[in-house]
């Protein structure tokens, strides 16, 4: 057993790192957030081309597993970088990695690779929901195509990604029965989308309405009717994943917190000085090291098939929505005054964190899944 | 003990409901003329600094009665009065230490909001530690010239005047050398930026001082005699009115409430499902219990007691207690809590609340991380709560071991 990181994944972490504090600085940062974009199509595709995506080879990946994309998103979270990674490669790819659908992993994931294709997945509708039952977009076969009506809601980048994978509802069915996945060109007639403005405004979302939207039957994604197993990976890998971005934010707020506290002076002797504060930093770093340890052996029970991959996943994203929330509002409390402020780059961190706190299962949906694992018996060692 | 409310108070309340259900705008107020007249019509209806003495404007109300009008208010929608500040502090160090002729020249336009204030305490170097301000005001014949920068100023952009806190004697401990001053704002030689927040919006600034020159007769109290002023004010400040604050709880969350009825969460409206009721049910019994504390106060405050350093306990309990809500109410909402743009009306806290407008409930969400930082953080509170209420021995800090060794009495600071 080794719980530390190869010499391969150091390297990956300093290679992704050098690249985003070069090519995104925080005022690159600031800029897309007003962007209606949200994101710098040149910098997202040289990004992907670093070569760190988790799919096989032949499709132009590099075969690297979800520690390696725990890595590059706990990175991400540090910047926090905006663009569609996230939402092309770990939803929009986990997908149709999962599906196991060779066509379509032709069809999407070499243009994935190097860049000129970026995806999201729309799932979430009116009500807040992450198991089957969510999803009551219609998907009926006209002849040589399918017919999409409904709605979906929060959809990543929705507002600026190329096609957008869209989870529906095929042949009426209820809970996993009937859940199909198809690929949506984001200029189909009939889509109608519009951007939403979240708290966190790095993180681009849109509403997407399908009234009549026509899509050839080739763009279904897996099986008709039984793609729900496709997506439960995919929506689990993205639990993990959320929660290394949300790791990286946390563990960046603390940095700048701690580095503050050496800096500040009050009362003629440095903040960090005070129990109150020096306390406060050492329960903010225990909260981010237990985070760690939790979304790495989620990555790694993930990578490794065990049998407590579902279980790990969501002790990870209820514990380190948890610790991310306490970590971050702390660093406010910890910078006063300056950490109110717009201009200082600690609530960006602050946002990015909470935007991702309710995606992927909630803190209680993914206790609640832990119980059920456990009662299930799906622990440690149970293989 | 009796809980209940007065026939008397029963009567003004409903007097009050009458009044606003009657007089409260229609529209949003945008432009600052409005916001004026309305603050007026306020005024003339004897809702504005109530409790004052009638001598100095107000009508001698009972602080029961305040508490009515500002709870009323809130229920009715009400925009607020402006001029909070400079009302809440101002007028008492004006009235406990202000000249005769401060109090005629600055009371009444301060309460008619012709004039409004802001507050001229906190420095770069000066937050927490207030008493280390830097800003100086020398004394050149019968005018003071002040030079320096305060910073986090609310509302600085649109005051007429600011209560300044200024350095007179650089040579004496840093308690024995602040005075406190009254600055026209529109004085040459103040620049003023505002500074944007977390929640997108600018409220709070940064003021430059740059050979500012204020008459003598602008300061208050004695000369150098500004740290004890300060004193005074600040737990003013920190007490508050808090049964207003539970009104504005209480508005956002009988609003959570209608909200959860149509919220779908796990295919059922979000009202029924028991994970989402636990955390309404804290709410509520944290928002009651705010609203008796609240009541405990103000019957002290109806016998006549001053608020003192207990008026920590209640800004530590309502700042905090805010921070709490607000996590909960979005773990509610999910994702619609943080959305602002393209949320549903029927799931907004006000539908078309704009990024940086209030009416959101990312808005109220990120305005809770402020209430545990400006009038003295969390952890100054509880330091004032464990030394001064609970009579622990104070904490060694390199300050007042920097003045016992200089020989100076170590000041009660700002702490
Ligand atoms: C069940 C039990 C088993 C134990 N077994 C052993 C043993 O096998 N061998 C052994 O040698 N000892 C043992 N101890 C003693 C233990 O190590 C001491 O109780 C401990 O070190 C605390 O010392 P104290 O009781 O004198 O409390 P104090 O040191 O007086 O502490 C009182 C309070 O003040 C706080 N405090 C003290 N200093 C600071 C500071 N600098 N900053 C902030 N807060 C501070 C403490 O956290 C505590 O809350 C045992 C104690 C218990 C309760
Ligand atoms: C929204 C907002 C509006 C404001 N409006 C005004 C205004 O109108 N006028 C005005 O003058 N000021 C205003 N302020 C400023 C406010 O009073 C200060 O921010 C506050 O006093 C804290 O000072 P600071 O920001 O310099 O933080 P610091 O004092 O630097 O504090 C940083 C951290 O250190 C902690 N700390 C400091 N000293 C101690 C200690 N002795 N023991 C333990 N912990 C300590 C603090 O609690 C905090 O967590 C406003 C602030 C905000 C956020």
């Amino acid at each position: 057993m080794d719980f530390e990181f190869t010499e391969d994944q150091v390297m990956l972490r300093g290679l992704v790192r050098e690249f985003l504090s070069e090519q995104c600085p925080v005022s690159h940062v600031r800029a897309m957030m007003e962007h209606p974009r949200g994101y710098d199509r040149d910098l997202y595709r040289r990004l992907v081309q670093l070569g760190m995506l988790p799919f096989p080879e032949k499709y132009g990946g590099a075969g690297l597993g979800m520690i390696e994309q725990a890595i590059v998103l706990e990175e991400m979270g540090r910047i926090p970088y905006p663009g569609p990674y996230f939402a092309t490669v770990i939803l929009a790819g986990g997908a149709i990695m999962a599906s196991g659908d060779s066509r379509a992993q032709m069809r999407y994931l070499p243009a994935i690779c190097n860049g000129d294709l970026a995806m999201s997945l729309a799932f979430l509708e009116d009500g807040i929901s992450w198991g089957p039952d969510a999803i009551g977009l219609s998907m009926a076969r006209e002849g040589e195509s399918y017919r999409l009506d409904g709605i979906k809601r929060f959809v990543p980048f929705g507002q600026s990604v190329d096609d957008i994978l869209v989870v529906a509802r095929s042949g009426g069915g209820r809970g996993a029965e009937g859940i199909s996945l198809v690929a949506v060109p984001a200029d189909a007639p009939g889509l109608v989308i519009e951007p939403e403005v979240m708290m966190d405004l790095t993180s681009k979302t849109a509403t997407l309405r399908f009234e009549g939207v026509r899509v050839p039957a080739e763009n279904r994604v897996g099986p008709e009717g039984g793609a729900w197993p496709a997506v439960e990976v995919a929506l689990r890998q993205a639990a993990v994943g959320a929660s290394a971005e949300m790791l990286g934010a946390a563990r960046k707020a603390l940095e700048m917190s701690v580095d503050y506290a050496k800096v500040r002076k009050q009362f003629g002797q440095y903040i960090g000085q005070f129990q109150a504060i020096k306390h406060k930093l050492a329960e903010m770093l225990e909260l981010v090291e237990n985070a760690h340890a939790a979304v790495y052996y989620a990555a790694w029970a993930l990578d490794a098939g065990a049998p407590d991959a579902a279980l790990a996943a969501s002790v990870a994203k209820s514990t380190v929505n948890v610790a991310a929330r306490r970590v971050c509002g702390d660093a406010i409390q910890v910078h006063g005054g300056i950490g109110f402020t717009w201009e200082y780059d600690l609530h960006l961190y602050f946002k990015r964190a909470k935007h991702l706190e309710p995606l992927y299962g909630d803190t209680e949906y993914h206790r609640e899944r832990v119980l059920q694992e456990a009662l299930a018996g799906r622990v440690a060692g149970s293989a | 003990m009796d809980l209940s409310y007065t026939l008397e108070d029963q009567a003004f309340r409903q007097w009050v409901r009458a009044w606003l259900a009657e007089n409260v705008p229609r529209h949003k107020l945008t432009t600052m003329e409005e916001k004026k007249a309305w603050h007026r019509k306020l005024y003339d209806a004897g809702f504005i600094g109530m409790g004052l003495p009638r001598e100095y404007g107000g009508r001698d109300a009972r602080p029961m009665e305040q508490a009515i009008v500002g709870e009323e208010m809130v229920r009715a929608k009400a925009p607020p009065p402006l001029n909070g500040l400079g009302i809440a502090i101002v007028i008492p160090t004006l009235i406990h230490h202000g000249t005769e002729q401060q109090k005629r020249r600055f009371i009444h336009k301060l309460l008619t909001a012709e004039e409004l204030w802001c507050q001229l305490y906190s420095e770069p170097n000066a937050g927490s530690d207030l008493a280390s301000l830097q800003c100086r005001a020398d004394l050149d014949g019968d005018e003071f010239v002040i030079n320096g920068q305060k910073i986090w100023t609310s509302g600085a952009h649109e005051a007429d005047w600011g209560l300044l806190l200024a350095r007179t004697d650089r040579s004496a401990p840093k308690h024995q050398g602040i005075s406190c001053i009254l600055v026209d704002m529109h004085t040459p030689g103040i620049e003023v930026r505002t500074l944007k927040q977390i929640s997108g919006s600018e409220e709070f600034c940064e003021v430059f001082f740059t050979d500012v020159r204020v008459p003598r007769e602008n300061l208050v109290g004695e000369l150098n005699g500004g740290w004890r002023i300060a004193q005074t004010t600040l737990s003013y400040e920190r007490g508050g009115n808090t049964l207003s604050r539970y009104a504005r709880l209480l508005q956002q969350v009988t609003r959570l409430l209608d909200v959860c009825r149509v919220l779908q969460r796990d295919g059922r409206p979000a009202i029924e499902d028991p994970v989402v009721r636990q955390k309404l049910g804290q709410i509520y019994a944290e928002m009651e219990v705010l609203r008796y504390a609240s009541l405990r106060i103000l019957s002290r405050l109806e016998r006549g007691l001053r608020p003192g350093p207990e008026s920590s306990l209640a800004k530590l309990h309502y700042s905090e207690l805010d921070k709490r809500v607000q996590e909960l109410i979005l773990d509610i909402l999910g994702p619609y809590g943080q959305q602002v743009g393209g949320i549903p009306d029927e799931l907004a806290l006000e539908p078309g609340a704009a990024y940086g407008e209030a009416g959101s409930w990312m808005y109220a969400f990120l305005w809770s991380r402020a209430g545990t930082i400006y009038a003295g953080s969390s952890e100054i509170q509880k330091n004032i709560i464990g030394e001064r209420v609970l009579g622990l021995p104070k904490e060694v800090r390199a300050d007042r071991v920097a003045a016992q060794v200089a020989g100076a009495a170590s000041g009660d600071g700002a702490d």
